[in-house]
Parts: structure tokens; sequence; C-alpha cells
């Protein structure tokens, strides 16, 4: 009963706050292209503030009904934590990996860039935003967010595939060798991946196949594998060894998932069969004995809020975006 | 017979107090045994003043994690610690026994509330009102402190509540018989009767504040800078072990345990303060 009571108490207080919460939302408004318009928007937008819930959709609708081409905010720049997967694959290809001073590459993300550790963290995030922008791996894209063109190219497994669509990253598996063909299972496991049936598992997760012809057959081994690596890999790597086990019953298969880094280094040191990675290998890891291998390849989606107009945007912008040369959607091309 | 069993649980009661003594020695040692190496290797001031803190790139220094976490547990003090006296002020000396019955079980429900649900709240709550006041993401240094000043609450007002009943009534009586009103018996009789008491439950929502991780994490923006304001992103010590733990790998993992490190040595000056103002009290 006592606490009956609390929780109510609690839960219309939690409500007030909520409301009041919402109808203070800085909707954004935007300046226009044209700029006599720009100041009737600019006297609009205390007023917007000011608004109480009943007449914030009202705003809301407002903002709709006016096409605008650009907001006019300060960039809210959402990234992954370092030496993750994605950042990596991300900086590489947009060229936020510069040569510092002492001529060494150097991730130049700049230092105010909000930092979340999570794919859905960062889509939380950028959904709650107006003004964020933000990265993610095509394969958890959602309707929460919206994927903006790059240099005029859509996000998508086509794009990725013909190589129009350049922010993509492959996945990786590595070995030594020597150790595969010692282990009848693995062989077979490796086999089984870049087989049709394999390949169907990754399209069917989201992810972009490779191009193959040959057909698995099961061949009864028996064995264990050992497969250590990449967080993003991790999960297809998951659903692929469930879908051999089912084929092989005899198999016993381990995947752990602790990042690229550390799965190479694994397969390396010969502490696991299989090494997975997110990103292409070095040289030097080539040349340490890693034969690798192409599993899948990964787009990596530019995300923004639902709300903001922006539909195009070009490697170049991104780049000046994350190392902080651009600050305000409106300078945007 | 009866003896035997006597010294056999005797024997059990002494295995148990040593499992958490234990613990503790275990976890000193891994740590520092981890953590100290990695520190070295790193450089003692490279790593506890260096500002910059790119682990991909060589780059290992901790100190703006210092300084945020510091800061964060500032605000924290500075917004929970007056409410919290003030709320236990009125529970013990103003509140009608009616509304004590709603007014302990919610602070009760405060305390047990797990905190990443604080965080989600900070989330879809305070974020979104700081960034429609100051602009920017939301996520900051001062969105930080108000969320952990909040979560500091239960911790504080139970503490002072405790300490202010422990006062001796004759204290509030003998203020009133010399003709003071009910507010100056409170304020200047019976809250500095209460003062050690006070000073652990502020030592104690310190503790909280410093050590919170989960709830942090969603708020703070987890920048690796020296905050520029209060609306700057921050990221405190236990963030920056969280966040980077899963991929951390060599000397990068072992600097995430140097910062752990850190953080322990924080919580033990904690610790000891509150010990010896204990023993003051005493």
């Amino acid at each position: 009963m006592k606490i009956t009571r609390t929780l109510s108490l609690g839960t219309a207080a939690l409500l007030a706050i909520a409301a009041l919460a919402g109808c203070s939302n800085d909707n954004g408004s935007s300046g226009s292209s044209s700029p006599s318009s720009s100041s009737s928007s600019d006297s609009s937008t205390p007023a917007a503030n000011n608004s109480s819930a009943a007449d914030s959709s009202s705003s809301a609708d407002e903002n709709s009904s006016t096409p605008a081409t650009k907001l006019d905010t300060e960039i809210t720049v959402v990234s992954r934590e370092d030496e993750s997967g994605t950042r990596g694959a991300f900086v590489e290809l947009m060229g936020i990996e510069q040569k510092n001073e002492a001529g060494e590459k150097e991730d130049m993300t700049r230092g105010d860039a909000e930092i979340i550790n999570s794919t859905n963290g960062v889509m939380m995030s950028v959904a709650g935003n107006v003004d964020a922008i933000g990265y993610i791996s095509l394969g958890s894209l959602n309707d929460t967010v919206k994927a903006v063109d790059v240099n005029g190219v859509e996000v998508s497994v086509d794009n990725i595939k013909s190589g129009e669509y350049m922010v993509a990253r492959p996945f990786m598996i590595c070995y030594q060798q020597a150790k595969l063909d010692a282990n009848a299972a693995a062989t077979d496991f490796v086999k089984y991946i870049e087989s049709v049936e394999g390949q169907a598992i990754i399209s069917d997760n989201g992810y972009i196949a490779i191009d193959t012809t040959d057909n698995y057959t099961a061949s009864g081994v028996s064995g264990a594998i050992s497969l250590n690596g990449s967080t993003s890999v991790g999960p297809v790597m998951e659903k692929l060894a469930e879908a051999y086990k089912a084929l092989n019953p005899d198999v016993s298969i381990d995947v752990q998932q602790t990042g690229s880094g550390a799965g190479i280094t694994a397969a390396t040191e010969g502490t696991c069969d299989i090494g997975m990675s997110s990103r292409e290998l070095k040289q030097e890891e080539i040349d340490a004995g890693l034969t690798p291998l192409k599993i899948a390849d990964d787009g990596i989606a530019v995300i923004v809020n639902l709300e903001n107009p922006i539909e195009d945007i070009s490697s170049d912008e991104i780049m000046k975006i994350y190392t902080g040369e651009i600050n305000n959607w409106s300078e945007l091309a | 017979m009866q003896k035997a069993i006597e010294h056999i649980m005797h024997a059990l009661f002494l295995i148990c107090a040593c499992v958490s003594i234990l613990a503790v020695v275990l976890i000193c040692v891994y740590l520092f045994a981890t953590g100290v190496p990695a520190m070295s290797e790193i450089g003692f001031t490279d790593f506890l003043f260096g500002q910059k803190w790119k682990p991909s790139s060589g780059y290992y220094g901790i100190f703006p994690m210092i300084i945020g976490s510091i800061l964060v547990t500032g605000i924290a003090v500075l917004i929970g610690v007056p409410i919290g006296i003030l709320c236990a002020v009125f529970m013990s000396h103003y509140c009608p026994a009616g509304l004590y019955r709603f007014v302990k079980p919610a602070v009760n429900l405060l305390a047990g509330i797990p905190s990443i649900v604080y965080g989600f709240f900070g989330l879809m709550v305070i974020v979104p009102i700081m960034k429609s006041i100051f602009g920017g993401s939301g996520k900051s240094l001062l969105t930080a402190g108000i969320l952990l000043g909040i979560m500091i609450l239960p911790t504080v007002i139970k503490t002072t509540e405790a300490s202010l009943n422990a006062v001796p009534k004759s204290y509030y009586e003998g203020a009133l018989a010399l003709g003071a009103t009910h507010e100056r018996s409170v304020f200047f009789a019976s809250l500095p009767a209460a003062k050690s008491g006070i000073l652990a439950a502020i030592i104690l929502g310190v503790g909280r504040a410093i050590g919170e991780t989960m709830a942090v994490i969603l708020v703070a923006g987890n920048q690796t800078i020296l905050p520029e304001n209060i609306t700057s992103g921050v990221r405190t010590m236990t963030s920056n072990i969280v966040i980077e733990m899963g991929y951390a790998t060599g000397l990068h993992r072992d600097a995430l345990i140097a910062t752990a490190v850190v953080l322990f040595v924080f919580i033990l000056i904690i610790n000891l303060c509150f010990s010896v103002l204990k023993r003051r009290k005493d």
C-alpha cells in the first residue's frame, strides 16, 4: 500500500519533468536559404522555445511544411571509442587519420567529439539530437536515424558490392596455413564459410556476401575449432558456427569476441585456430605468417537525425567535420 | 563433542572473515602488479599529467580524466549535499508523521534504483533540457554533475538523518528553553552537534559519486580533453576503463588497469578520511 502510493507519487513527478523537457525541446528551426526569410525564422525561434507542450506539435508541423535545406546549428560530432574496429576503418577511409608533426599516422578525430562505445549507443544519441552526426555498421542501421548519401551514392548492399559507396570495410579471417591444415574441422569450416550456404547466412544478417559458386556438403568431420577476434565479425560468426554445427554435430566451435587486434595477435601466436578482423590485415601481420581471407563486406553508414534535412555529404566534408574544420551545418556545401 | 563443534564453527567464521580480506588483498595485488609496471613503462608523469589520451597513437595521459572525475564529483557534492542535508533536517525535525511515512520509503527507493536506470533517466530527461538551455549535445560536465547530485542524495540524507537523530534531545530542548525559536534550535543547536555525522555523509557521497560509472557514461559525452567550461563534455576515470576495456590489448589494457590504480588510490584516501573522522568522533 505504502509502496504503491510512493510509486504513483514518483511516477507523477517523472511525468511532470518529462512534459517540461518535451516542450522546452529546441526544434533547431533552421535558417532557410533566402536571406529575407532568415530574419523571420530567427524571430520565430524564441517563440518556439517558449511554447507550451500543447503547441510544440504545431511548431513541428511548421518545420516540416517549410522545406529547409540546411540546419543552422553547431554540429555535434559522435564517434566510437579509440581502437574500435569501426572507428579504425572509418578514420582510415575518410582521411581523418593524418600524419602528425612527427610524421606518424594519427587519428585526428576532434577532441570534443562525443565518445560512445557501442553501435546502439551511437544510434540512440543521434536519434535524440537534431544536430548530431555519427557512423555505424550498415548491418545495424534502422529507421530511428537517417543514413546520408556519401559523395552522392546511397548506402546499400548493391552500391557497396559495386564499389561505388566508398565507406565499406571487409570482414576478414586469418590463420596460419600449417595450423589450419593440421585441423580438419577448421579447414572444413573455412570451406563452409566460403560456400554458397555460408554466404547466404552472411547476407541474411545484413552484410554483403562475396561471390561464390562452391556448394558445401557436410563431410562428417569431427574436432574442435577456436576463433578469436573482432566484436563486429563475432555476431555473424556465431550464426555461421551455429549453422555449421547443425550440419556437423561432432564439431565444437568456440567464438571469443575480443577485438580485431587481439584476434590477429592470437592467430599469430597460435592460441586460436582462426582470427577474426573487421579491417584489412597490415603487411607486417601477413609477414608474421598469417593468411588473410575475406569472408564478407560491411558498409559503414554515416547517420544523422531524422529531422536533419541534409541528404548528401561529401567525404571531404565528413573529414572536415570530424577533424574540427567545419563546426556548423550551414558551412556545408 | 560440544567443544569440537565449537572449534569447528570458530574456524568456519574465521574463514568467512578471511575470504573478504583475501578478496581485498587480491584486488590490491592484481591492480598494483599490472598497473604500476604499465605506469612506469608510460612514465609516471606522462601518465598522470599527460593531457593526450590516444592509445592507438601511443599517448596515454589520464590527466583530463582525473580532472574530469574531480570536477564531476565536485558539482555533484555542490548540488546533492545542500539538498540532502536540508532534506534530512526536514525529515528529522519538521516532517509530520503522516508525511514521513511517504518520504522515508521514497528516499529508500531512490537508493535502490540501479545506476543504469538513473543514466537512462539522465539521457532522456536531463540531457534534452540541458541541450535546450545551453545548446551543444546536452551531454556535459554539468549534466553528469546534476545526475550524480541526485544519485548521492539517499546516501547523504540517510547518514545525516541518522546523525541528527543521534543528537540528544536535550540540546534542542535546552535551546528552546533559552528562548530560541524552533528554526534557531534546529540549525544552531542540533545541526552543529551532528557535524561529524554530516561530514561523514559528505565523504560517503563523494565516494559514491567518484565510483559511479554506468550513469555517467550515458550523460557525460566521454571526451578525453580537459573541459573548457561547465558545458563541455568530460570523461571520468571509471568511464575510461569501461568504454575501452572491450578492445584494449597489451599496453593499452595495462594503462586502463593503471587508471583503476589511480581511482583506487582516490577511494583509499576517501576511506581514510572517513575513518579518521570516525575515530575523532568516538
